[in-house]
């Protein structure tokens, strides 16, 4: 079974997030930094989307305004036919409840004035859902889930470690129930040998609750270890989206190559020896005529600088690219061929 | 039982700022000078603590009792029933009787006759009269000199000379009763160069005998331990030490009211401008900046020359320049704080903004408002002693030690130094104090030992 075949639970379609540069005197609005330029997504219930991409290309903010942190300037969030982007009021809060988030960094996400007791407890006061017992059987109930210890309940968050606080960070995540859990790069603040436990708890989380999750990372290995699909970002746009084991055998954009191919590794039979991506990020506000990714693509040709490519279908639906050269990409063999690395701490 | 829950940043806080001794040992004393203000009615007021008489307790201090219910004789040409007790005067004369009770009991041996007419002579030798250690009130006007000394000169005038040693004794003045007692009295008061005859007055004046000096001349009096006047008395002869204490009691008070109502509101416009942002930010920033060019002083005192400006008047004109300085600071704390995950957590869930901002970031942000709130304490006491020195403050004769520096700096008073003393020390203690205490809020509060801005 695909993710194609159920009906999906979240669907962006042309979401579009400006941010106004404003200059002159009158602090008028002279341009746009183009965050998110046009996305389109679909989450399965149970599955993960992973959005990766290199730093700057909009995938945290594309996280948010899935959210509703941030207000879509464009486009529609649809949560189960319900529109995220445009709810308000007592709307908005019930959709919250359905979406949570998980922050990148453990030690700024969590309250250091509040007791671990008080940060989980606090959606379910934000909305009012049982009583104070209830409530505190609740979050002893949560902290287990993620494993913690009862007594943690009157501690604070100094008193913690990094893959402890995001354990935490977990369990605020699930206090209301949600079904779509959005993890903003969660590992990526972590020890590597504590990442491995987090990772593992998630996945143990989806299977027991049924989460679907949009997992943001730019970490391809701890990608390719949590992830059904994935959605590749490159300035604001989704270039390319495969399952995951196509992507990686697969790719069909140049800038997924390079991104494969930029994965370190210890095995020296693997080691690539591929040119990495040379040259800059385009400045995002500034539009450009054509592939945002021509200037620093291998592949480039001509009429890459005369359309942006839309995300066309390669082989299978499922896998979809926005290259014009993607048939020929896709075909191309890979500097090292193989199964997609394992993420560190992952069980054998 | 267990510590109320703080979070280890405040309690670690706490821990330092009682590990500086000196700012630790400046807030005790100045708490507890604070609480001894609130009891001032027990420390300085010309109403006894507790008075018994006759066989009966009487507890005056929030009690008003006339002349009569004590047996004490009203000045010429008022009734007993309408004037208050002089609970003071009571006490020295009652202390008096017992004396000259001692005195004719001895004499008298054991004839019964004899110490029956001494008893029903001393009635009161039994009751007793607790003052408060400072027995003025700070309103009250005490020409002590001319009372005592024309009381004494008419009894010696009319030859009661009985009477007129009672009165020395009762007053405190021994060399005086035992001179009356002696007769040398009239050698003293016959020595006068080319005057016929002088009076106690004069003594006093010359210092002929030491134990009129520095009576018989009007307030301001050098302080004098028999009179109870330990710091003197100002220019309308009322006492200097009741005045600075409840002077105090105004100023902390007022100042607390003060910073209490400018730091609440200063807080909730620079959080608000911090969290808000935008639009909102850039107008009351604005405003602010109007308000700060407008000189307060000006308002002050075109508001007091329209209306008679009261304590509750005096904190409302000042608290409209007092709330500016904090929201500053909160304004910034609060742009550094939003952007942290937290807040975008409680947002995630949907905290209201109010929760957020008060739940969420508020506590995050207060290091700026306690370590500037003793300062801003300094600062209004100053204000308060400034305005009442320029006339401007609490109306007279509230007790002020603006206005009793306003009397010290007067050209007749530069050489009573008790005036100028008085006032200055309190001030400078209170003030050295509370900068003790800022001092080491601000030291406990830095956060350069313990600072992770990951």
């Amino acid at each position: 079974m695909t993710a194609a075949d159920e009906a999906p639970l979240l669907v962006a379609e042309n979401v579009y997030k400006h941010y106004p540069v404003r200059g002159g005197v009158w602090g008028r609005s002279v341009g746009a930094i183009r965050a998110v330029d046009g996305v389109s997504l679909a989450v399965a219930p149970q599955r993960t989307l992973g959005l990766v991409g290199e730093s700057g290309c909009g995938k945290s903010t594309l996280g948010r305004t899935l959210m509703r942190l941030e207000t879509p300037t464009r486009g529609t969030v649809m949560f189960e036919g319900r529109d995220l982007a445009r709810a308000r009021g007592d709307e908005l809060q019930r959709l919250r409840r359905e979406i949570q988030m998980v922050f990148q960094d453990p030690y700024s996400s969590l309250n250091p004035r509040m007791t671990i007791g008080e940060i989980v407890r606090e959606p379910l006061v934000v909305h009012a859902i049982g009583s104070r017992t209830e409530q505190a059987r609740r979050v002893l109930e949560l902290l287990g889930t993620v494993g913690l210890d009862a007594s943690t309940i009157d501690r604070y968050p100094s008193e913690f470690s990094g893959g402890q606080r995001q354990r935490i960070g977990v369990a605020r995540a699930l206090a209301l129930g949600p079904r779509l859990v959005v993890a903003d790069e969660p590992v990526s603040a972590l020890d590597v040998s504590v990442r491995g436990q987090v990772l593992n708890l998630m996945l143990r989380l989806q299977r027991e609750l049924g989460l679907a999750f949009i997992f943001i990372s730019h970490d391809l290995s701890v990608v390719a270890h949590m992830c059904d699909t994935v959605a590749v970002m490159y300035l604001g746009r989704i270039v390319e989206e495969a399952p995951v084991e196509i992507l990686f055998a697969r790719p069909a954009h140049p800038y997924t190559r390079a991104l494969l191919a930029a994965i370190p590794s210890l095995d020296p039979r693997r080691r690539t020896g591929a040119v990495p991506l040379e040259g800059e990020v385009p400045s995002p506000i500034e539009a450009l005529a054509g592939c945002p990714f021509a200037p620093r693509c291998a592949w480039v040709t001509a009429a890459c600088r005369e359309d942006v490519p839309a995300l066309e279908p390669v082989e299978t639906s499922a896998h979809r690219a926005a290259c014009i050269r993607r048939a020929e990409v896709a075909a191309a063999p890979l500097p090292v061929s193989g199964a997609p690395p394992r993420a560190p701490g992952a069980s054998p | 039982m267990r510590w109320p829950r703080l979070d280890p940043i405040t309690r670690r806080r706490l821990q330092r700022f009682r590990r500086i001794r000196r700012g630790y040992y400046a807030l005790v004393i100045l708490l507890a000078a604070m609480v001894l203000a609130v009891f001032a009615p027990y420390l300085a007021e010309s109403r006894a603590i507790a008075v018994w008489y006759r066989g009966t307790l009487y507890l005056p201090t929030f009690q008003y009792y006339p002349m009569r219910t004590f047996g004490q004789a009203p000045p010429a040409g008022w009734d007993s029933a309408d004037i208050e007790a002089d609970y003071y005067r009571l006490q020295r004369e009652w202390g008096t009787e017992r004396i000259l009770y001692a005195r004719g009991h001895s004499a008298a041996g054991a004839d019964p006759a004899a110490l029956a007419a001494l008893a029903a002579k001393y009635p009161d030798r039994d009751d007793y009269v607790v003052m408060p250690p400072i027995p003025w009130n700070p309103y009250q006007s005490d020409f002590w000199a001319n009372e005592i000394l024309n009381d004494i000169q008419q009894a010696l005038d009319a030859g009661h000379r009985d009477d007129a040693e009672w009165l020395a004794l009762r007053d405190g003045l021994g060399e005086l009763a035992a001179a009356i007692r002696s007769g040398r009295i009239d050698t003293l008061l016959a020595a006068g160069k080319g005057h016929p005859k002088r009076t106690l007055g004069d003594l006093a004046r010359t210092g002929a005998m030491v134990s009129l000096a520095g009576l018989g001349t009007s307030p301001p009096n050098a302080p004098d331990l028999r009179r109870r006047h330990y710091l003197g008395t100002d220019s309308q002869g009322r006492d200097v030490a009741a005045r600075l204490l409840y002077g105090f009691r105004i100023s902390i008070f007022f100042a607390l009211f003060l910073v209490l109502t400018g730091q609440v509101i200063g807080t909730i416009v620079g959080s608000l401008q911090g969290y808000l942002g935008g639009r909102f930010d850039l107008v009351s920033q604005r405003l602010i900046e109007v308000l700060i060019a407008v000189p307060f002083l000006y308002v002050v005192i075109v508001i007091a020359a329209l209306f008679q400006p009261t304590f509750w008047l005096l904190i409302a004109i000042l608290s409209l320049f007092q709330w500016i300085a904090i929201t500053f600071f909160m304004r910034t704390e609060m742009y550094r704080e939003k952007t942290r995950e937290y807040c975008l957590a409680a947002k995630s869930y949907g905290a209201s903004h109010f929760r957020i901002v008060f739940r969420h970031l508020l506590p995050n942000c207060l290091t700026p408002l306690v370590t500037f709130t003793p300062f801003a304490v300094v600062g209004a006491i100053f204000a308060l002693t400034g305005l009442d020195y320029l006339g401007y403050g609490l109306p007279a004769p509230t007790p002020s030690w603006g206005e009793l520096i306003g009397q010290a700096l007067q050209a007749s008073n530069r050489d009573k130094l008790w005036l100028t003393l008085a006032p200055f020390g309190a001030l400078t203690i209170t003030l050295v104090l509370v900068v003790f205490i800022g001092e080491s809020v601000r030291e406990a509060f830095d956060p350069k030992p313990y600072a992770r801005y990951e």
